[in-house]
């Protein structure tokens, strides 16, 4: 059976996409159900990649490529782009939290009722890329797909987001802008420096055919690489992320070979470029100070938008830093990691701490999004095993409980369009369902053992104190988040939900309990933080050969 | 196996009834425990070069506390059934309890800190959900985040203890801890990071504020999460990981205990609520217990844990039974009860004399066992300054015959002096109440303890942990005796002091711990708090929209320069080439006559310049 699983995960949104563009307006109902169709599918597509994935393999699995362009450029050696796409132990639970968030964001888009068609063709066109992105294999793929989420995104908060929407997406825009052109720049460096080691060998004639390329092939190519016997017009350049992985297919005395000779700015350049795709991933995630788009974003955005915008885009910088910041320039990582870990200690304090200044809901949540994305860059930076796979199941788990978050905040502003934690006391006693989720959904952000929080923070933290770069006392500094979480996500508790009933709205809105829809969007996702909680083994079984295989780059001499 | 989900929406009979079931599985399982500690694990987490098993591990210290929680938590569910037969989320409640002995099963039968560590958290939700469980009443909600807050400082020291253990053993098991922890202990800084977690669960100094809040909570829970078994999980705790205390570590311990002692019982001193009296007093006596673990006294510590788990259990209830006749809390308006409330009266009695350490109730043989554990450990240190800490533990002894007997006195003798309830009206609870309470004050009485009511040297229960009761001198028992009547002579006699003297007010505020910390943790987090968010929309926002508003100004003057300069220069080329056209066309103008005139002129010009 080759169902090809992967293309079809990109390209099925994507042709749903253009169905719904295709289909006439005057029937929006159409549209929510091609979207709930295709999110489903999503769903099935990455289930069956889950089941035909082998846990114990480190190597990138269900593997597809075709040759896209082939371009010879005479002594500037040969351009080609690959549609190469493929997963492993660190994208595949990313693509599996996707279908899942993506889903739960079709639901929650059910209430839409303005431009139906629009939106409905942005929300896919962002589904097929925003999966392209977590499996294209090719850095130029990848970052075509990066840029084209871009768009959807801007147009999704631009036009059916809230009153400040305008600004919001501007600014979200132009600081993921910035991000990317950093993210081109190094790109286009790394194709310079890098060769392909098959193709090379095919076009200096060692071998005929690329099927009858051996390792030892490999390796006398990269030899001859090194010692300067390969003509600039016989080596084929490369946009593939796992020849860029590979140290020994740097081109030597180019601008980001391995010896680091080459000096700009007075710092050498690969530090320069490990920086620069840091930031340009640091804004996605996001790291203090580059976060401030995130709260207005949220604020601006409809409720389904920021589900995966949090769920799911957040997790593309995650994912930035492990496949390419530290993928490719493991030198950088190593090099930084204190004041990387620095940044992400600073990220958890900061977050936690602004989040208990928040009087709207929704930015409160923005706000804990950054404390508990801190850990992800902790565990990054820790370079231990513990911190690795935490970091990847932390960003798992927030995806799931930061998509019921926000869900939770959509369901007040649903019914009042007031999200303003002092406009409502005592919400137990009109809606105890919604009380009742929002609190399980509060604990399990807040680390609460048997939700999946507690099992990201828990290595993350233990991560950070195994490592070998970093000091105890961030560790211990970090440990300090889970406080100040505890901190915001109960005083809410406190003030919105218990005591005497009480709303600002009161006279011109009902409060209803959950409806049914809500209902059923709440408690799979809720049920999917505790299994993960009390089975943590269901993501380190996938992450664990992958991660282990990733840090054979870091080891300690 | 003795994990009991919780059964939500079922009535307190099904709960009393697993909980029955769990009390007589316990008594089975200490009937068939073998010799060596049974042990039970499940892989949870597998990553390269570390494991974390879910394990459980039963031995004689676990099945002790099985049958103690198990029986207390029974006791309570059949009060609460009577205590709270009005009460509209009953069901609701008794899942919360189940939860809550589900959670505690886990801490006592957990046999690896990280697993303890889950079910400590959990313990912790089920308090706040207990404590919080009127949460229409702000005061009861606020109470409960109060609880799971300071819980929570206390817990992230302890996560970072863990974390900090497996940093060093690469291992959290309890089992092999002990084998890998090197002689003397472990570093300090992780033993009291460990410890941290127990000075929140037991309410030690500095994280004692939140147990006098959690009264909000129904009286039965306080009596089964408040007074016996949850707080005691604090000390549980130290006893499970003894090995790995440094004895600077432990020394910190002593100090922290005793100080807790201290404080507990001057501020139980003048409290008017009888509930918080109680709460102070648990507190006080969990000091004991944590200042006897820092004595190495793990068995004298855990012994007077199951004494005082009745006696204080039997309190609550009590005074549950009292708050029921009288419907208040304020022991102002009580007095003179002990006609109208016998039985309550006499259970109150012996649970207070217990817990005053008076001879012949089990409170006298544990507070020896301490008491004398102490005196032999002073006796190890170079210098005299430790006998301090025994002399202070004395001290608070005496301290809780003082408030002890002034509340006996305010409760139950002198005039009746509330308004809201008439005498007449006043009547002893249903059986459902009674029945537990008596049996509670019938388990504070020595006999069940040791055949010997002024020795506990014979007690089964060293017997069980195999450990010895420290020697006591002979002259301890007598002095403490004669402490505890003068403390109850005084605490009967004492004339209530007006309530404006500081050293009042001081002990009704506990120590204004709680205004230290709202001035010196909660304002200035607040404070920063906000602080930043300003810096984040002022300062980084600021930076952001700079550039933003820079860049298009500057694309506006890049526009003026455009229209003035560069489409200048392009017009004005224009414009020039125009004119200089118009020039050129105008000598073309097709005239004969000017042709000739040109070419004429241009000869002479040429002509002149050959000349």
């Amino acid at each position: 059976m080759n169902i090809p699983i992967l293309t079809l995960l990109i390209f099925v949104p994507l042709a749903g996409a253009l169905l719904v563009t295709a289909l006439p307006a005057d029937r929006p109902e159409r549209f929510r159900w091609v979207a709930l169709v295709v999110a489903v599918a999503e769903v099935l597509l990455s289930l069956m990649a889950y089941t035909a994935f082998d846990g114990q393999l480190a190597d990138y699995q269900l593997l597809e490529q075709a040759d896209w362009i082939t371009l010879p450029l005479g002594n500037f050696g040969i351009a080609s782009i690959d549609y190469l796409v493929g997963v492993d132990g660190i994208s595949l639970p990313l693509v599996l939290l996707s279908a899942v968030v993506l889903l739960a964001g079709v639901v929650s888009s059910w209430s839409i009722r303005h431009r139906e068609k629009a939106y409905f063709s942005l929300y896919l066109l962002l589904t097929g890329t925003v999966m392209g992105c977590f499996m294209a294999l090719d850095f130029f793929l990848f970052f075509l797909f990066f840029e084209f989420m871009l768009l959807p995104m801007y147009f999704l908060i631009g036009l059916w987001g809230g009153l400040r929407r305008e600004y919001a997406s501007i600014k979200f825009f132009l600081y993921t802008l910035l991000g990317s052109l950093l993210i081109l720049l190094v790109m286009i460096a790394l194709y310079m420096s890098v060769m392909d080691p098959v193709s090379t060998a095919v076009a200096s004639g060692m071998v005929a055919d690329p099927a009858a390329v051996t390792s030892d092939i490999i390796r006398l190519v990269q030899l001859r690489l090194a010692n300067f016997q390969l003509s600039s017009a016989e080596i084929v350049h490369t946009f593939d992320l796992r020849y860029m992985a590979d140290g020994s297919n740097y081109l030597p005395s180019s601008f980001l070979s391995l010896s680091g000779e080459t000096i700009l700015l007075g710092l050498p350049t690969r530090m320069l470029a490990f920086w620069a795709v840091f930031i340009g991933f640091a804004i996605k995630l996001p790291i203090v100070p580059l976060h401030t788009w995130l709260p207005d974003a949220h604020v601006e955005a409809p409720t389904p938008v920021s589900v995966v915008l949090a769920g799911v885009l957040l997790k593309i910088g995650g994912y930035g830093f492990l496949r390419i910041a530290w993928g490719l320039f493991p030198d950088g990582g190593a090099e930084f990691a204190r004041p990387l870990a620095v940044l992400g200690v600073l990220s958890i304090l900061y977050g936690g701490l602004n989040a208990l200044a928040q009087a709207d809901v929704k930015k409160l949540i923005a706000y804990s999004s950054v404390s508990h994305m801190g850990f992800v860059l902790l565990g990054i930076a820790s370079l231990t095993s513990e911190g690795i796979n935490g970091a990847i199941y932390q960003m798992v788990s927030h995806g799931v409980l930061s998509a019921m978050l926000f869900l939770i905040a959509g369901v007040i502003y649903d019914r009042t369009h007031d999200r303003r934690i002092d406009s409502y006391r005592g919400l137990i006693a009109p809606m105890p369902q919604y009380a009742t989720l929002t609190a399980i959904a509060f604990f399990g952000s807040l680390g609460l053992p048997g939700f999946s929080g507690f099992v990201g923070e828990l290595f993350t933290l233990m991560g950070s104190l195994q490592s070998f770069w970093l000091p105890g006392w961030m560790t211990a500094v970090a440990t300090l988040g889970i406080v100040l979480a505890a901190a915001y996500f109960l005083w809410t508790l406190q003030r919105m939900f218990f005591g005497p009933y009480w709303s600002r709205h009161e006279a011109t809105h009902s409060l209803s309990d959950l409806t049914n829809r809500e209902r059923w969007l709440l408690i799979p996702l809720g049920v999917l933080a505790l299994l993960m909680g009390l089975f943590p083994n269901l993501i380190f079984n996938l992450t664990n050969a992958s991660v282990a295989r990733w840090l054979e780059k870091f080891v300690v001499g | 196996m003795l994990l009991r989900l919780p059964a939500p929406h079922r009535a307190g009979r099904l709960a009393a009834g697993l909980t029955l079931t769990g009390l007589l599985a316990s008594l089975w399982l200490t009937w068939l425990l073998p010799g060596a500690p049974v042990h039970l694990r499940h892989e949870w987490v597998t990553l390269p070069g570390m494991k974390v098993a879910v394990s459980f591990q039963l031995d004689r210290l676990a099945v002790l506390m099985l049958l103690l929680v198990h029986g207390v938590a029974l006791l309570v569910q059949v009060y609460s059934i009577s205590y709270l037969r009005d009460e509209r989320r009953l069901s609701r409640y008794f899942a919360y309890l189940q939860l809550f002995v589900g959670a505690m099963l886990g801490i006592i039968l957990a046999g690896n800190l990280i697993i303890l560590y889950a079910f400590w958290e959990l313990v912790g939700l089920a308090s706040y959900l207990l404590i919080g469980f009127w949460y229409e009443r702000p005061a009861a909600a606020l109470a409960a985040q109060k609880a799971f807050l300071m819980n929570r400082v206390g817990d992230a020291a302890f996560l970072f203890g863990i974390i900090y253990t497996y940093h060093l053993l690469g291992t959290t098991e309890l089992a092999a801890l002990g084998m890998a922890v090197p002689a003397g202990g472990m570093p300090t800084v992780v033993g009291l990071c460990l410890f941290m977690g127990c000075v929140a669960k037991s309410a030690q100094f500095p994280l004692l504020t939140w147990l006098p809040d959690a009264m909000e909570g129904p009286t039965p829970v306080s009596a089964l999460l408040h007074a016996a078994t949850m707080v005691a999980a604090g000390i549980f705790l130290l006893a499970r990981i003894h090995p790995v205390f440094s004895p600077d570590a432990l020394l910190a311990i002593v100090v922290i205990g005793t100080v807790t002692a201290l404080w507990g019982g001057y501020s139980a001193l003048f409290q008017s609520d009888i509930k918080k009296v109680l709460a102070f007093s648990t507190v006080s006596q969990l000091g004991l217990m944590v200042a006897a673990m820092g004595t190495g006294n793990v068995s004298g510590a855990m012994f007077h844990l199951l004494t005082h788990a009745f006696f204080k259990a039997g309190l609550f209830l009590s005074a549950g039974a009292v708050l029921h006749a009288v419907h208040t809390q304020d022991m102002q308006q009580m007095g003179g009860l002990r006609k109208a409330l016998p039985i309550t009266f006499w259970a109150y009695t012996i649970c207070a004399a217990a817990l005053a350490g008076l001879p012949f109730f089990s409170g006298f043989l544990s507070k020896e066992a301490i008491l004398a554990g102490a005196f032999g450990w002073a006796a190890g240190p170079p210098t005299n300054l430790a006998y301090c800490i025994p002399l202070l533990l004395l001290l608070s002894s005496g301290l809780t015959a003082l408030y002890m007997a002034r509340q006996w006195r305010l409760i139950f003798f002198g005039n009746y002096r509330n308004e809201g309830v008439a005498y007449r009206h006043l009547h002893e609870p249903d059986a459902l109440m009674r029945v537990p309470v008596l049996l509670l004050a019938g388990l504070s009485v020595a006999f069940w303890f040791s055949l010997n009511p002024l020795s506990a040297h014979n007690s089964w229960f060293f017997y069980w942990l195999s450990a010895k009761e420290p020697a006591a001198p002979w002259w301890l028992a007598v002095v403490s005796v004669a402490l505890v009547l003068l403390g109850g002579w005084l605490g009967f006699r004492l004339v209530e002091p007006r309530p404006e003297k500081v050293w009042v007010r001081a002990s009704v505020a506990y120590g204004f711990l709680d205004e230290f910390y709202q001035r010196s943790i909660i304002n200035p987090v607040r404070f920063v708090s906000t602080l930043l968010y300003r810096t984040d929309r002022q300062v980084i926002d600021g930076v952001v929209d700079g550039t933003g508003m820079g860049s298009v100004v500057l694309a506006h003057i890049m526009h003026w320069v455009d229209r003035w300069f560069v489409d200048g220069l392009v017009n004005g080329s224009v414009w020039l080439t125009g004119r200089l056209g118009r020039l050129a066309r105008s000598v073309q103008n097709g005239r004969v006559q000017s042709y000739i005139a040109t070419a004429v002129a241009g000869l002479l010009l040429f002509l002149w310049w050959l000349l």
